[in-house]
């Protein structure tokens, strides 16, 4: 069948085996029964007398309904959902084990969150969702629906819509007409075609109920343009839903778009291409050439670059990535909006920022298992972070908070749990993250600075939780972080996604010397009480960005950089205040543009290779290097003791204690 | 013979690495592709070339996505037959995938292919990435 059919994607290879379970089979099969058995006999039984006594046609149109209500069944039973095929590993390679465990996008200007699937191993687009019983991503996931024993995603969605009004109908309707025989056969009760229609009166009547209230419910969701998923786990509530597109336009999408295709079971035509060399080459413009000119003092040659950033190294730490690597699912580094996603605030907030840092990075290469098994593990890092139940963060993870913490896919468990609480802030202050739908700029600034100050909020209360429940989270995971001082310096390590202000963050959890007054003033700042969905509304936003104080700049490192608390100038390059400070980071190499992306790469990289620099003399050689914001070693890799300055983006000092 | 076959072998290029150009999802869920030019394409292929053919996936993408009276009147064709019709009928966007199939290959022959690079049909991997294989530009030769 053209459609496409996977039970329980038997077709499709990223479904591995499972072992059968009849369990699972019940609910299907007793709908069916249910379904089949009642309908048959109300078609034997009851319909011949309404023919003869009223008109042919309505056994004609309950057949009619039956059919339509059974092909539906059929449909929203046998059909694949839109489930992604698990990611092939060269595709995996780019996000390695630092790369974190949220990625940020903005939609419609609302920031989403996507979380990394540890077994698909890709980072789910919005809106899909990972089904435990299927085991599979499915694109659009509204829910996995017991009766069809099949998961309701973008493919199948319309014909499961359909199956509840037809249903819903086709109950009435033999709940009716067998009303209408009883109460035409009441001195004949006893016979058996009255009997019959009797109990089949009660099953329809039985089922009626939820039926129709399942169907309003959906109803409910078709109009609004939510997945019950979203519903139920109140992404919305607060919020703002980034995918409805009005009524009439949500309703004409399930209802009238074209079959979506199906992912798996496809034939794949094998490239009849034949690419050999020699190859063209594309003549190289002023600006590339001088680009290599300068790369070429700092790094590596590009093409030795480019081939390093691209694949996973198996031994040479590859170069400093470009941040076009670091990009997966996040806008151009070099737009305005790249700085609003790939920026992190220099505050303690970062580590809310941490997971909503998109860009994964791409090559960290090297290092160690730990990431992937972070990444792996912070899906089981959730319960070690409480609160933030009320918090439905993207998808089933009941607490974003933790999520964001476990965002940062490096270290141990000691990372994790930091990790988590870091998340946990990152998260929230993913959330007060301000959405923005004209200046990006403006918008990347103030989300730095709101995030910034939220973090900075998050902080403050480290002393008892704070109200806000993904602060408390975080501050849980914090308090696991300082407990194990070296724990905490191991996630900051294994941090993957902000640049130094995550590490800055990390850094300051225990002690939290010197809150930026900047942040202390805002830190009363829009709280986002109530809110629990990971998208931020315009006016939140709006809020946090009218209380932020500078304009962020596109080089939160550099800021980063600077050992004092002045405001954050973007200023002079990383690599001799990194060396003052005692760590070898060459800083960003000047052919990259910035930012955001190699923001993120940087901290994941840098992070885990820290322990491997000892004391900040020796140079960045491998991923590390590639984190061209290598300044994060010079917090963490202090090697005196004492307290480091550290400002981040929108001003803020952190002193951190070595 | 043994030489022949070495010779063969070098003939076929390695692949050096793969680029992957991810969903831009800033309009929604709506298939399309982010326009960055990926940095390690930077000496390999024109930036303008590169972009004109991530913008015409996109607009394909759209074609079949789009809500318009096509894909309804194939919705209510289905609907009356009991979706039996998809048996015999390739739905809309399978046929838009079909051109996409066709667009990729042509730009991969005409474009790609002579600059080492290869590109491969998203659908492969979900709609979720378009994966570009640099090719090694090994002009060893060495026949």
């Amino acid at each position: 069948m053209p459609v496409g059919l996977s039970v329980d994607g038997a077709l499709g290879y990223p479904s591995p085996s499972r072992p059968f379970r009849p369990s699972r089979y019940v609910p299907v099969s007793a709908a069916t029964a249910f379904l089949v058995g009642a309908s048959t006999l109300f078609l034997c039984f009851t319909c011949p007398w309404l023919a003869e006594r009223f008109s042919s046609s309505i056994p004609l149109y309950n057949v009619v309904v039956f059919l339509f209500t059974l092909a539906n069944f059929c449909m929203a039973t046998f059909m694949d959902p839109g489930i992604f095929p698990r990611a092939e590993e060269d595709e995996d390679k780019e996000d390695d084990f630092r790369a974190p465990l949220y990625k940020t996008v903005e939609v419609r200007g609302i920031q989403v969150r996507m979380k990394w699937c540890s077994t698909c191993r890709f980072y789910r687009p919005p809106r899909c969702s990972h089904c435990s019983v299927c085991d599979n991503c499915v694109e659009e996931f509204d829910h996995h629906c017991p009766w069809v024993n099949n998961c309701i995603g973008r493919r199948n969605y319309r014909y499961f819509f359909l199956f509840l009004l037809s249903l819903t109908t086709h109950i009435m309707n033999v709940f009716g007409f067998s009303l209408l025989y009883i109460l035409h056969h009441t001195k004949h009760l006893d016979q058996v075609d009255s009997g019959v229609t009797m109990a089949v009166m009660c099953v329809s009547g039985l089922f009626f109920v939820p039926v129709a209230g399942l169907t309003g419910f959906h109803i409910v969701l078709v109009a609004r343009g939510r997945t019950t998923n979203e519903q139920v786990t109140g992404k919305f509530r607060g919020g703002v839903n980034p995918f409805t597109h009005g009524c009439l336009k949500n309703i004409a999408h399930v209802l009238c778009g074209s079959q979506a295709p199906r992912y798996l079971g496809r034939l794949r035509k094998p490239h009849s291409v034949e690419v050999q060399p020699p190859f063209l080459r594309p003549p190289l413009s002023e600006a590339q050439l001088e680009a290599k000119a300068v790369d070429n003092g700092i790094q590596q040659s590009k093409s030795s670059l480019e081939i390093m950033e691209s694949q996973s190294t198996d031994a040479d730490p590859p170069p400093p990535p470009k941040p076009e690597h670091r990009y997966p699912g996040m806008p151009h580094t070099q737009n305005e909006e790249c700085s609003l996603l790939t920026e992190a605030p220099p505050t303690p907030s970062l580590y809310k920022y941490r997971p909503s840092y998109s860009s994964p990075g791409k090559n960290h290469t090297a290092s160690t298992h730990s990431s992937k098994m972070s990444r792996g593990n912070s899906m089981t890092e959730s319960p070690s972070v409480p609160v933030t139940t009320g918090q439905p963060s993207y998808r089933s993870d009941p607490s974003l908070s933790s999520r964001g913490g476990a965002g940062c896919r490096g270290g141990g468990e000691g990372g994790k749990a930091g990790s988590g609480g870091l998340g946990g802030a990152s998260t929230f202050g993913g959330r007060s993250y301000p959405s923005f739908t004209d200046t990006l700029l403006q918008s990347a600034a103030a989300s730095c600075s709101s995030s910034l100050r939220s973090a900075h909020t998050a902080h403050n209360a480290l002393g008892p939780l704070i109200s806000e429940g993904t602060t408390s989270t975080s501050y849980k995971s914090l308090a696991n972080q300082t407990r194990n001082g070296s724990l905490s310096y191991e996630s900051l390590l294994t941090h993957s996604e902000s640049p130094e202000f995550e590490s800055a963050a990390h850094e300051l959890s225990p002690p939290r010397p010197h809150p930026p007054h900047s942040l202390s003033t805002a830190a009363g700042a829009p709280p986002i009480s109530g809110y629990t969905s990971p998208f931020l509304s315009a006016q939140q936003r709006e809020g946090s960005l009218q209380a932020c104080p500078a304009p962020l700049r596109p080089s939160p490192n550099r800021a980063f950089l600077r050992p004092t608390s002045s405001p954050p100038s973007r200023a002079p390059p990383l690599s001799p205040r990194a060396r003052s400070l005692g760590s070898p980071p060459p800083g960003p190499a000047p052919g990259h543009t910035p930012l955001g992306k190699s923001l993120s790469y940087a901290g994941g990289a840098e992070l885990q290779h820290r322990p491997s620099s000892s004391g900040g003399g020796t140079p960045m050689q491998n991923s590390t290097i590639k984190q061209n914001v290598a300044n994060h070693n010079t917090p963490s890799h202090k090697p005196v003791g004492g307290v480091k300055k550290v400002t981040g983006v929108g001003g803020t000092t952190y002193g951190i204690s070595v | 013979m043994a030489e022949t076959h070495s010779l063969q072998d070098l003939r076929q290029a390695a692949v050096a690495s793969k680029v992957f150009v991810q969903r831009d999802y800033t309009s929604g869920t709506i298939c399309k592709f982010q326009i960055k030019f990926p940095a390690e394409l930077e000496s390999r292929i024109d930036k303008q070339q590169f972009e004109e053919t991530i913008q015409t996936l996109n607009n394909l993408y759209a074609e079949a996505e789009k809500l318009g009276g096509r894909s309804y009147l194939e919705g209510c064709l289905a609907c009356l037959t009991a979706y039996t019709i998809f048996l015999c009928m390739e739905t809309h966007y399978e046929k838009v995938l079909k051109k996409i199939a066709k667009y990729i290959q042509e730009q991969n022959e005409k474009i790609y292919a002579p600059l080492g690079l290869l590109l491969t049909d998203p659908i492969e991997r979900g709609l979720r990435v378009v994966e570009i294989t640099i090719f090694e530009d090994r002009s060893i030769g060495s026949r």
